[in-house]
């Protein structure tokens, strides 16, 4: 059975070398070369980290559509802050990218604190609840990606008309953390909307992750009986188990010693194991490990991608709002 | 400063005027497809131009009934343009208003290393109600507040870039691009400014504001050399006279009357519904362009034609054909070039922002006709000769700009 494999990378400053065992940012130049080989080697998606080892690394979105502009064909999963982030601007960069690359994006949204520009027109701007402000946040994305729906978009020339004004609409959301009118600017993603990625399970809980999230991330540790607990999670929430992808992230070390074979298979048992639908791979060891990880422990996965980001996570197109 | 003409192209979606997206042997939607961005941004590199410019605002105007707008996020476009070219700088436009400044200044300051030192910061005050409500507000803020917050904004990015040690820019920091024409436009861009785009219709009008700039900037301890004076100028090409005027006014033709005047209305500030398409709009309706809301600078420029020729409502639609004010230049590519040599050795200009007429038609023959005129005559270079953005427009590095940001927090205007 075929998995779809995710990597993480962060793009960033890599003069100070690699440990084998440890996490490292690659510089950019050795970003591209690892793209190209995920690409190859069948990867669905790169994630790409807003830090490593406590240093930051190049904007997601920046180094995203950077490295897309190289490298189509291949999913870019996009980590996001809450915090200095006003939602109308995430939802629009995000959609931007994810239209440029045909429906390959998604965004990881970190849970965290506000932004200087909402925190001036709400009510409540020093309430620290991240729980719930990502949730707020989340709607908010999801309602503004159909805010602009792809068939609004008719660029009549006889009659003059760009657009069916009709079909485009205003969310006029009013929150706790957030007031945002939209629409935006531009047309829905050809996947429905970006996939969004909750990665912070034990800040936002079950009830926030199967309300908001298409794809939640779960480590080794949590990985047993996170199915359940999903499952569980989205029935509350009045959704389908086959809408929300649970990725099992895992540290990966491609020395001498350790066998991509051996590897690979204790991966496969882990996938059957604990029902996981995707698998986010670490690798340690800066370039060489993660190239080692593509070239030789990714070809042994059965790694399946897809048209589409949705379609490579095995989830449906869909652009209805989250919650 | 080297003698020669400095040279954006402005992807202004299809084009300069409210019809551009219905020309001939168009794609009306290419605009909303990334490759439209990038080709251009291609052939623009192949013509040895300093810049690509992107205009931008958060919001989704309604004028979107009629005429194509902004659709793609500058950043995420530029970086992917990154990718795909390898010297021509990338001016992105981002608002003042409606960002975070330390999330802003990470973000570009990324894009610029990525790219090799080629980013500029285009920063607006973003007018309109429309976009204040992506934001939480319930109205646009006021005039004098927006350039307030603006101009401390743009001290903590600017410092913020100076003090990075990780991703440093090879241009030592992004281009500072400002282009407001009000009174506090004209300060902000004396103060920090390094390019600075106008709207000027008239070369005498062009000059003074470029000498007013200049003896601004050295007011402010600077060195005047060091601000580039780039007025818009949207370009109407055929091979003879007569094809591209034949060309304007099929563009004229095409202009959807509605885009028209919602456009003129929104400048000014008030409906058309009422006034008589063949008298002049009446003075009484016509407020100082200082007290103006929204743009005063698109304003101003529509406020000056009405002063100077007193058009009827029909003339002045037809004249600024839903452009906005730039200066439109019709005529074949010799022609178009004595009129950019007049403007540049008369000292009303040191280059241009280019807005063509359609896109990507009118920027291809700008390309393969028009810059060759230029460049024969020694008004434009024939290769790069730097990497970076600030290379291109010959500018070193300035000093910081004073610090009024770190008076106290910044102030968001609600």
């Amino acid at each position: 059975m075929s998995t779809p494999i995710l990597i993480d990378l962060a793009v960033g400053d890599a003069r100070a070398g690699a440990e084998p065992d440890r996490f490292d940012p690659v510089s950019p130049a050795a970003a591209v070369t690892v793209t190209e080989a995920a690409r190859e080697a069948g990867v669905a998606a790169l994630r790409l980290l807003d830090t490593a080892g406590g240093r930051r690394a190049i904007d997601p979105s920046v180094a995203g559509a950077y490295l897309a502009g190289r490298f189509g064909d291949i999913g870019y999963l996009v980590e996001v802050p809450t915090t200095h982030n006003a939602p109308y601007n995430v939802a629009r960069r995000v959609l931007s990218f994810d239209r440029a690359t045909a429906g390959r994006v998604g965004v990881v949204l970190r849970p965290g604190a506000g932004d200087e520009v909402s925190a001036a027109t709400v009510p409540d701007p020093v309430a620290a609840a991240p729980v719930e402000r990502w949730s707020e946040y989340a709607q908010i994305l999801t309602r503004l990606w159909e805010s602009f729906p792809r068939d609004a978009l008719i660029g009549d020339q006889e009659r003059a008309l760009v657009v069916d004004d009709a079909l485009i609409r205003a969310i006029d959301h009013e929150g706790r953390f957030y007031r945002v009118a939209g629409p935006l600017d531009g047309p829905s993603s050809l996947q429905g909307r970006p996939v969004v990625v909750a990665a912070d399970l034990d800040v936002l809980g079950w009830a926030a992750v199967a309300r908001s999230a298409d794809a939640v991330v779960v480590d080794r540790g949590q990985s047993a009986g996170a199915d359940l607990a999903l499952t569980a999670g989205l029935e509350q929430a009045g959704r389908k188990r086959e809408d929300v992808a649970l990725i099992g992230r895992v540290g990966v070390t491609l020395s001498a010693g350790a066998s991509a074979r051996t590897l690979a298979d204790e991966l496969a048992a882990w996938i059957d194991r604990d029902k996981l639908d995707a698998v986010e791979l670490v690798p340690t060891g800066g370039v060489d490990g993660v190239l080692a990880a593509v070239r030789t422990l990714v070809p042994l996965l059965s790694a399946s991608t897809g048209p589409t980001l949705r379609a490579s996570l095995g989830l449906r197109d869909t652009v209805e709002a989250l919650s | 400063m080297s003698g020669r003409l400095h040279i954006n192209v402005n992807i202004l979606n299809a084009g300069v005027f409210g019809g551009s997206w219905r020309f001939p042997a168009t794609d009306g939607l290419a605009s909303y497809t990334i490759d439209h961005y990038t080709s251009i941004a291609k052939k623009a590199e192949a013509a040895k131009l300093d810049a690509v410019f992107l205009a931008d605002g958060p919001s989704l105007d309604p004028s979107i009934t009629h005429r194509t707008g902004n659709n793609l996020e500058p950043t995420t476009v530029l970086a992917r343009v990154a990718a795909q070219t390898e010297r021509i700088g990338l001016i992105a436009t981002l608002s003042s208003s409606y960002n975070d400044p330390v999330e802003l200044a990470r973000r570009l300051g990324d894009l610029d290393h990525l790219s090799g030192g080629r980013f500029g910061w285009n920063v607006v005050t973003t007018a309109g109600p429309i976009a204040a409500r992506n934001f939480g507000r319930t109205g646009e803020p006021d005039h004098g507040l927006r350039y307030r917050r603006a101009s401390e904004f743009v001290e903590q990015v600017v410092a913020a870039w100076a003090a990075r040690t990780e991703f440093p820019s090879p241009q030592g920091r992004p281009v500072v691009v400002q282009a407001g024409g009000s009174s506090d436009g004209k300060q902000l861009a004396s103060r920090v400014g390094e390019v600075v785009f106008s709207a000027e219709q008239d070369i005498r009008k062009a000059k003074a504001f470029r000498t007013e700039l200049r003896d601004g900037a050295r007011r402010f301890g600077r060195n005047p050399n060091e601000i580039v004076i780039l007025p818009g100028l949207s370009t109407v090409l055929g091979s003879t006279e007569a094809e591209a005027i034949e060309r304007r006014e099929l563009l004229d033709d095409l202009l959807p009357d509605a885009y028209a005047r919602g456009r003129l209305a929104g400048q000014l500030g008030f409906s058309l519904d009422g006034l008589a398409d063949d008298e002049p709009i009446p003075a009484e309706l016509l407020a100082e362009p200082d007290e103006a809301g929204g743009s005063q600078t698109f304003y101003r420029v529509v406020k000056d034609i009405i002063d100077r020729e007193n058009p009827t409502l029909r003339q002045l639609l037809k004249k600024l054909s839903g452009g906005g004010g730039h200066r439109i230049v019709v005529g074949t590519p010799e022609q178009v070039a004595d009129d950019i040599e007049r403007w540049f050795h008369y000292g009303a200009a040191d280059g241009f922002n280019v807005i063509p007429d359609v896109l990507p038609s009118g920027f291809d023959d700008f390309a393969d006709h028009l810059i060759p005129e230029l460049q024969r005559r020694g008004l434009f270079r024939t290769e790069y000769d730097g990497t970076t953005l600030r290379d291109h427009l010959g500018l070193d590095v300035p000093d910081l700009p004073a610090g009024v940001w770190d008076r106290g927090p910044l102030q968001a205007a609600p």
